[in-house]
């Protein structure tokens, strides 16, 4: 599969910043990934979804070393809280959700039969006609997925996305990413939430300080979980099990 | 540090028509680990902006000691009560975080003494000279807290205080949630983490609807499957790895999981 | 109080130029009469205008409450200390003159207050927006209206959070000249740097749905226009310009 980004030895330094925030990344998003990219807060896991995005330093500002091809014709972003993500100037989800398209000059059917098809996917239909300021923070994050996904970008980047979210509405926003991967699109998510990043991931990057320090299979990357960090210090042996399920498979009775 | 007895009796509270608490009766007592969980709309932030006297109940009455809340003014509360926001950009003012932090104590007429501690306790001693905004999101939520702890509150609430944070600043938040309920500071936690919540509690009152819906010991709440099903939870990682094994002693807190696997043999490779 | 308050009146479905041009009308007729009779006419236009929105109890309010401090300068500077002939009401000596002057002068203040306020609490944000990108404005344009027409509910909301942390964390409110300004920081630094640290999302966020794109907008639901508010927004500009052309003339001869 041809990567959609490829960044070679890529560094980054916000505007102003003392030192880089990202140095020396080498990595590949290819289509159908659902790569995430964990680290303490810092490390620099929602610049690298910036840089991988095109959005640092076109938007952002700030200074771009090493090499970075994007291939993708476009690209979608997703942060952490719903409510600033809006436009505040629609009074329905479905005119929410239909700005992008309208924002590119689609014809008026298009631009409509892009919004259904988003909200099909993110199983939003009930909301169409609700109004934005009124839906709970579960809803609201998927109406802002749904509104980036409209685009049909080929890379969608989310930070963080439950951070606000009750545990119900978290669950249900990642059990729709790896649908989105598999109808051909790169999906990378920055995330603390190894849990429920291990039961989606496909491939997995923990960056430290800025650089790559660990990349590969989640079950070698995400072992932070916490049945991983039970099983290891009750002295289970690599590689460690990242979910209950696999805990309880390896224990011998 | 001495805590205080929080008292809820018979407390009713409506927005307009809409009544968000019918009849609540709840009573934490001094030096007791509390938290308050529920599906979004029970009523539980209502109820804490209540203890600190951002609004009145429409009915009942709500004691801090021996205060009687009605009589007070929020900033009279911070007094005794130290209230955590979820978002911690709605206080963050001041020059540098050491400065921010240091704002409450200077407004209950306290000295800066303690707030270099708090920082370290949280991790931002590296930090304390920076703007609040130039610290990311996390942190800032960080700094927010530690802001509340530096009053030294005898009442410490806090609204969904781990929302956003890694693993290693969950863990510090729990580190300092425990010394000071060691110390006998009463601790009334809103929350959906139920891991955060294995934790750092003792007690779980589950709100639904405006009531409450139960009011029991974490270890046994956390191992009622059915009872979390109801309220829309499930069982956290430590509950559900010792149902599963049927570890002895209900452990809820990671260290207690590790120790009633100590010895257990291990399969070198998954299945 | 201030800001959009939706409705079905005529206002609210009139086209939001038309709601906007006879605002305008009023404001700029405010600046150019100055004869008493001219100004209660005008008063009653603006009385008359809030009215067609269903919103005159709440405007009228608002702008008595936003209008009077002015008013009470007003009859300060020309009440009392205006020209012979005086007049005695209870123990003070007002000028009569000085008190006509006052009235037209507040009855200007009234309207442009009256005018605003109306033209706020009917133009809903959003059909504004489709509004103007049927006429083909570039997003960019819409947007800064448009948000400066939510900026302050927004903004108030936003405060009333910031006073509640604030209050928590002890700081008392009142008390004497030097408390209230020290007060200041605490309160206003949070409402423009937390308001900033959004900004800095949402145009990330709009940004990846194309708020940017040089294509021209597709607008979706533009509000119907007729030929008959076309006329009347031509009608209110040969007005305005008939009511300055009469100002000109008068002040000549």
């Amino acid at each position: 599969m041809t990567a959609l980004v490829e960044l070679e030895r890529a560094g980054f330094t916000y505007p102003g910043a003392r030192s880089p925030a990202l140095s020396d990344v080498s990595l590949d998003i290819a289509a159908g990934d659902v790569l995430v990219v964990t680290g303490e807060a810092g490390a620099g896991a929602s610049t690298l979804l910036l840089v991988a995005t095109g959005f640092a330093p076109r938007v952002v500002g700030g200074k771009l070393s090493g090499q970075r091809r994007i291939a993708a014709r476009r690209c979608g972003v997703v942060f952490a809280r719903p409510w600033t993500q809006l436009t505040g100037l629609c009074s329905t989800v479905r005119d929410e959700i239909a700005f992008g398209p309208a924002s590119f000059g689609l014809p008026r059917q298009a631009v409509l039969d892009a919004a259904e098809r988003a909200m099909r996917e993110l199983r939003i239909a009930h909301l169409a006609e609700r109004e934005p300021s009124q839906l709970s923070g579960g809803e609201l994050q998927r109406v802002v997925v749904a509104a980036a996904l409209a685009l049909d970008p080929e890379v969608l980047a989310l930070d963080d996305p439950a951070a606000e979210l009750d545990p119900e509405a978290a669950d249900a926003l990642y059990d729709v990413l790896p649908a989105i991967a598999a109808a051909g699109k790169a999906v990378v998510v920055a995330t603390p939430d190894l849990e429920r990043a291990a039961r989606v991931a496909t491939r997995a990057v923990t960056l430290e300080h800025g650089r790559i320090a660990a990349r590969g299979a989640p079950a070698d990357v995400l072992d932070g979980t916490e049945p991983a960090l039970v099983a290891r210090a009750a002295g289970c042996p690599r590689p460690y099990p990242l979910d209950v399920p696999a805990l309880v498979r390896r224990v011998r009775r | 540090m001495i805590g205080c007895e929080v008292r809820v009796t018979a407390v009713r509270f409506a927005y307009g028509e809409r009544e968000a608490l019918r009849g609540i009766d709840l009573a934490v007592g001094a030096g007791e680990r509390v938290a308050l969980v529920g599906p979004n709309g029970a009523g539980k932030t209502t109820l804490t902006r209540l203890l600190v006297a951002l609004r009145r109940p429409t009915a009942g009455r709500v004691t801090v000691g021996d205060w009687d809340v009605a009589t007070k003014r929020p900033d009279e509360m911070a007094r005794r009560v130290g209230y955590a926001f979820q978002h911690a950009d709605q206080q963050l003012f001041a020059r540098t975080v050491a400065d921010d932090v240091a704002f409450g104590p200077r407004c209950l007429g306290r000295g800066r003494a303690g707030v270099a501690s708090v920082l370290d306790e949280l991790g931002l001693g590296g930090v304390a000279d920076l703007h609040p905004y130039d610290v990311p999101a996390p942190a800032r939520k960080l700094v927010a807290l530690a802001g509340v702890l530096a009053m030294e509150p005898a009442v410490l609430i806090l609204d969904e205080p781990t929302a956003g944070l890694d693993r290693v600043q969950r863990s510090r938040v729990v580190a300092a949630l425990r010394r000071r309920a060691d110390a006998g500071v009463t601790v009334l936690a809103v929350s959906h983490d139920l891991g955060f919540v294995a934790e750092a509690a003792d007690r779980i009152v589950a709100m639904r609807e405006g009531r409450v819906a139960t009011d029991r010991p974490a270890r046994e709440l956390l191992y009622d499957r059915e009872a979390l099903a109801a309220l829309g939870l499930r069982p956290p990682t430590t509950a559900q790895i010792g149902m599963a094994l049927g570890l002895p002693g209900s452990p809820i807190r990671a260290h207690e999981v590790v120790d009633a696997l100590r010895g257990t043999r291990w399969k070198e490779m998954p299945e | 109080m201030i800001g959009y308050v939706p409705g079905a009146s005529p206002l609210h479905r009139a086209h939001p130029y038309t709601t906007l041009a006879l605002a305008g009308a009023l404001l700029l007729g405010a600046f150019a009469l100055t004869q008493p009779l001219e100004v209660w006419l005008l008063v009653a236009a603006a009385v008359a205008f809030s009215a067609s929105g269903g919103v005159l109890r709440s405007s009228a309010r608002t702008a008595f409450l936003l209008s009077l401090p002015i008013w009470a300068l007003l009859f300060v500077l020309h009440g009392l200390l205006g020209a012979d002939p005086r007049t005695t009401v209870g123990p003070l000596s007002l000028s009569v003159p000085g008190i006509a002057r006052a009235l037209v002068l507040g009855g200007r203040v009234t309207a442009i207050v009256l005018a605003f306020l109306t033209a706020l609490a009917t133009t809903s944000p959003h059909r504004l927006v489709e509004a103007m990108t049927a006429r083909g404005v570039p997003f960019g344009r819409t947007f800064l209206l448009a948000s400066t027409l939510t900026v302050l509910p927004r903004m108030r909301e936003r405060a009333a959070r910031i006073l509640e942390a604030q209050q928590c964390r002890g700081l008392r409110l009142g008390g004497s000249a030097i408390a209230r300004l020290r007060a200041l920081g605490p309160l206003a630094l949070p409402l423009v740097l937390g308001a900033l640290a959004e900004v800095d999302e949402q145009v990330l966020a709009l940004d990846a749905r194309g708020a940017a794109s040089a294509a021209r907008r597709t607008a979706l639901d533009p509000p119907p226009d007729s030929s008959a508010q076309r006329s009347l927004r031509a009608f209110l500009l040969v007005l305005v310009v008939a009511a300055y052309g009469w100002k000109f003339w008068r002040m000549r001869g």
